[in-house]
């Protein structure tokens, strides 16, 4: 007997099923037709179209005498109404954002100062001849799916998205009717008259805050499927024309709010009958690809996809397929209604078990069937684009979008929350390895071990996903949060990620289906983000060293504090300082940015698909949500940061080896290196020495020696204790626009490629426009000397449970975790992370030398995908910085 | 007429599109763009009886609604009340 049969052995006689510790060749291939989708979705281009925007322009601009909310949603139920339904033969679920597969779209009414500023240049690009023929049909090479260049009749946008030469007259007509009235614009109207808004400008400037809010107004939630699963849309609308003649007219004593909740339920109605109509073209175009097919199974199929859309078109879902496409299109319709990222999924193994445990007790479908569906659903999500600003698209998101599905937590009466169709779930991510939705693990102690080893063998396969959340931080967090508000511990085992990371407020909802009452969890409150959009602490503590003055772009971006910095004292308060001013005037804009888009562009689609909109009927920009203390702060190079402090304690005001003038200097002078800037390399680990180099070679030695955070030595750790304490206190001073006040969101997403980037050399020896550290407590690659659970000891310095995450990201060799002893392994790993109170936990289980060849040759990886910062991505469509800071990171290989 | 303006077409992204009938790819432009003889007219505002006064940009008018408003020929109507086909 093998050791690892003995332990399955011993597994078993314990009661444990150890099925999930199968060997990594064990898993079964996807299903065929996910096949042949993914092989098309590997060719396709990321390409956006005017469809939407223009019907949406149209109507909004024909109905100027609605108020605003029912104007929305007569805007966005003509667009979705008007959508050109996309099916590809092979697929079992179905729609689409836009017509075209990997489709987006610009939201003008949200931003169109770009396009505007850009409609000349754009028309003139438009009218010009195509290249040669072959030139017209062909582009090659890296970046996958993305668009960088303009080419033929395609025109770049974003650096991302293709459009049709053809499309850019409408998009340019369109826009231009959003001059001035967009939320960019009113909002920058208004922004002028908040104090210091010169320093909110300069600091935008410099990137030391990376974009604005109404970039992404929404995302970062969870959506609630709750009403469309009990009533479908012939229900809500029914519902609809009840609560109007209950309402209409009527204050309720309330002399503002309760005069609202007529012109709610009229605009739902409205949206309703648009997603219905959406829904029923999808039926329509089904049953004509149908008529036309001579293939009897391709044929069958497609009348199955009418049968099913045609239901939930009017009615509440009666089986697992018609519940989980009814979920696909709530999804679809949130991410159409504003620019986002993080429309998350939620516990959707909890919410849809009463369908699936129905359809097997009747033997209306089987568990292969339920397995092959949910990989389906894999690449629909995986399809999902966001169309913003190529800052925003790639800078932050990579060209994620950041669909995130919980597992596992705690039901409403506190006992485990597995269901069988989450094991399920995770079983058809491993089949089908795409990049979204990405998968999080709500761990808790009192999970069953056969779906923890379950959701230990997916993470293992390399695809990033699940990662490992930490259930109880989570419910803590909750409570903390939003107890005054009136959480109790029911809500708050309701929780779950909203986008990669940002915890945030649910609540169970009784759904009645087969004879019996199911609560199931969902969203209950707005966006967990759109607060602060990521600012850099490294270049924070560089403005500070340098009086406020960027030396990258050559203007004074704080006010000058003129003290001599002869203390780390010192240099903590004038840091804490800074600090304070800049989210001072950040938020304040922030605040504006959100409250007009509020109000002139407030959410429809989400205000029915969240907890208690509807019942309060009120909208969720007007606090309809249950909990709405969900704005947030997000920070971005932590450990960079404490590195840097660590540094300057240890040669400046310790060892007094430099002074701080001779510290800024070799900073200054990026200790004798070339910058990434000029060698184009950003990887900390590559360095190219100038004539300088021997000048400073002995404090670039003696900076890079310096304690480092990640090795369990209080020297360097302290700085992360006390940034964190100094953080918890000072976020929660500034109140978001729902009066309520803002707490720490510590995920780098891919912010902390650009933001390294602005970033000169720094005091730990990081070279100028080096990426930053990822995460919030990941080590810096490469100097994390004493293993992994040093790293833990490092990590959990402070409680996790008082913000709204931590991230730490690890990078294990295959080998470190083969065979099902390596599974059992990796959940002992993740296990005395959680144990010590670690929040957040993720995988790249990678050999380095495999991501260096698939750099060099990126065309021939185009299925490799990598864990960044909160999700998985393909390898060939993130940027090489972000490339570099992944190749770099310590890879464990025992 | 091109594959793109065809019933059958299935948009895939802005380069190319796949043939419901023969399942091959089809590129928009170029070699291989024009429609072959199974060709069935698609739903789109260029060729609705609702649509006159085309520019060079390919917008004219919709006379479809209540409402008159501008639109353009490539816009998908799939899913118009007020589609007819001209």
């Amino acid at each position: 007997m093998t050791n690892e049969d003995k332990l399955k052995e011993l597994l078993k006689s314990r009661g444990i099923d150890a099925s999930g510790m199968t060997d990594e060749a064990a898993t079964p291939k996807q299903a065929e037709g996910c096949g042949k989708l993914i092989d098309i979705y590997y060719t396709l281009k990321n390409t956006v179209d005017m469809e939407f925007p223009y019907w949406y322009n149209r109507v909004w601009q024909e109905n100027g005498s609605d108020v605003i909310i029912v104007r929305r949603a007569k805007a966005l139920a003509a667009a979705f109404a008007h959508l050109t339904p996309t099916i590809q033969p092979y697929e079992r679920l179905v729609m689409n954002k836009t017509r075209h597969v990997r489709g987006a779209f610009p939201f003008p009414w949200v931003t169109a100062s770009f396009f505007n500023a850009q409609a000349e240049a754009l028309m003139k690009e438009a009218s010009a001849p195509s290249e040669s023929e072959a030139d017209s049909v062909s582009i090659i090479g890296a970046g996958g799916g993305n668009v960088t260049k303009s080419y033929g009749n395609i025109i770049s946008i974003a650096k991302k998205f293709g459009m049709r030469k053809e499309e850019i007259p409408v998009l340019v007509k369109t826009c231009s009717y959003w001059d001035g009235n967009s939320v960019e614009e009113m909002s920058n109207h208004y922004a002028k008259y908040t104090p210091q808004f010169d320093i909110e400008q300069a600091i935008m400037d410099s990137v030391l805050c990376m974009f604005d809010s109404y970039c992404i107004p929404q995302g970062r939630e969870v959506i609630n499927y709750y009403l469309p699963l009990q009533y479908g849309w012939d229900g809500i609308i029914e519902l609809c024309d009840r609560r109007i003649a209950e309402t209409m007219g009527e204050s309720d004593g309330d002399g503002l709010m309760g005069m609202e909740r007529g012109y709610y339920y009229v605009a739902m109605k409205h949206l309703a009958q648009g997603l219905s109509r959406w829904c029923q073209n999808y039926a329509d175009r089904a049953y004509y690809l149908a008529s036309v097919e001579t293939d009897a199974a391709l044929k069958k199929n497609y009348e199955e996809i009418g049968g099913v859309m045609a239901h939930i078109a009017h009615k509440a879902p009666s089986t697992f397929r018609q519940a989980l496409q009814l979920t696909l299109a709530c999804h679809y319709a949130e991410v159409n209604e504003d620019p986002q990222s993080g429309q998350s999924i939620g516990r959707l193994g909890q919410v849809l078990q009463p369908f699936y445990e129905k359809d097997i007790d009747d033997g209306v479908t089987t568990e292969e069937e339920v397995i092959e569906l949910l990989e389906f659903y894999r690449i629909k999500i995986t399809c999902i684009e966001c169309f913003a600003s190529a800052g925003v698209t790639g800078g932050v998101l990579s060209g994620n979008t950041f669909n995130n599905l919980s597992l596992g937590g705690l039901n409403r009466d506190g006992l485990s929350a597995v269901t069988p169709l989450e094991y399920h779930i995770i079983e058809a991510g491993m089949r089908c390895r795409t990049t979204q939705p990405t998968l999080s693990v709500l761990y808790d102690e009192k999970l069953p071990e056969s779906f923890l080893l379950k959701a230990a063998a997916c993470t293992k396969q390399g695809t990033g996903y699940p990662a490992w959340m930490n259930n109880q931080d989570g419910m803590n967090f909750m409570l903390m949060n939003y107890g005054p508000e009136g959480m109790n511990i029911e809500d708050a085992r309701a929780w779950c990620l909203g986008g990669c990371l940002e915890s945030s407020p649910g609540c169970f909802l009784p759904l009645r289906y087969n004879g019996k009452v199911t609560w199931i969890p969902g969203g209950a409150g707005p966006t967990a983000g759109s607060g602060v959009h990521f600012v850099g602490l490294p270049k924070m503590l560089e403005l500070v060293m340098t009086n406020g003055y960027d030396r990258r772009i050559n203007k004074q971006v704080l006010p000058a504090h003129n003290r001599k910095l002869d203390s780390m004292e010192a240099i903590q308060e004038e840091w804490v300082r800074y600090m304070n001013l800049t989210i001072d005037v950040l938020n304040k804009v922030n605040n504006l940015q959100m409250d007009i888009w509020r109000k002139y562009c407030p959410p429809v689609v989400s205000s029915l698909l969240k907890a208690d909109c509807f019942a309060k009927g009120r909208g969720l920009g007007m606090m309809g949500g249950r909990y709405n203390a969900t704005i947030n702060f997000e920070s971005c190079g932590t450990v960079t940061f404490v590195n840097s402090m660590a540094s300057l304690y240890r040669n400046v005001f310790k060892d007094k080896k430099y002074t701080l003038e001779e510290m800024l200097d070799a900073m200054m002078h990026n200790f004798g290196f070339k910058t990434s800037y000029e060698t184009g390399v950003f990887s900390p680990d590559f360095r190219e020495a100038t004539d300088e180099a021997p000048k400073y070679a002995q404090i670039f030695a003696d900076c890079v020696n310096a304690p480092k955070f990640g090795n369990a030595d209080w020297e360097a750790d302290q700085f992360l204790k006390w940034y964190e304490d100094v953080m918890f206190g000072l976020t929660r001073q500034y109140k978001s626009y729902y009066g309520k006040p803002l707490y720490m969101c510590q995920i780098s997403v891919s912010t902390h490629g650009p933001q390294g980037f602005i970033t000169l050399a720094d005091p730990a020896g990081r070279l100028a426009g080096t990426t930053y550290s990822d995460g919030s407590v990941s080590a810096a690659a490469g100097t994390d000397k004493n293993g992994i659970y040093a790293i833990f000891e490092s990590a959990t310095i402070y409680d996790h449970s008082t913000q709204q995450n931590a991230q730490m990201n690890l990078k294990l060799h295959p080998s470190a975790v083969k065979g099902p002893q390596g599974t059992r392994k990796l959940l002992d790993l993740v296990r005395a992370y959680m144990r010590k109170g670690g929040f957040h936990v993720q995988f790249n289980i990678v050999d380095s030398k495999t991501l260096k060849k698939a750099q060099a040759k990126p065309e021939n990886y185009r299925d490799l995908m990598v864990r960044v910062a909160g999700f998985t991505q393909y390898w060939c469509e993130i940027g090489k910085p972000i490339q570099d800071e992944v190749i770099y990171r310590t890879e464990y290989d025992d | 007429m091109k594959h793109i303006d065809c019933k059958n077409y299935i948009y895939l992204d802005c380069e190319k599109g796949m043939c419901a009938l023969s399942k091959m790819m089809l590129p928009i432009d170029g070699k291989g763009s024009e429609a072959c003889p199974r060709f069935v007219m698609a739903e789109k505002c260029g060729c609705c009886a609702n649509f006159d006064g085309c520019d060079e940009h390919g917008i004219g008018t919709c006379a479809g609604f209540e409402k008159k408003n501008w639109t353009y020929a490539s816009c998908g109507a799939a899913g118009c009340e007020h589609f007819k086909m001209r």
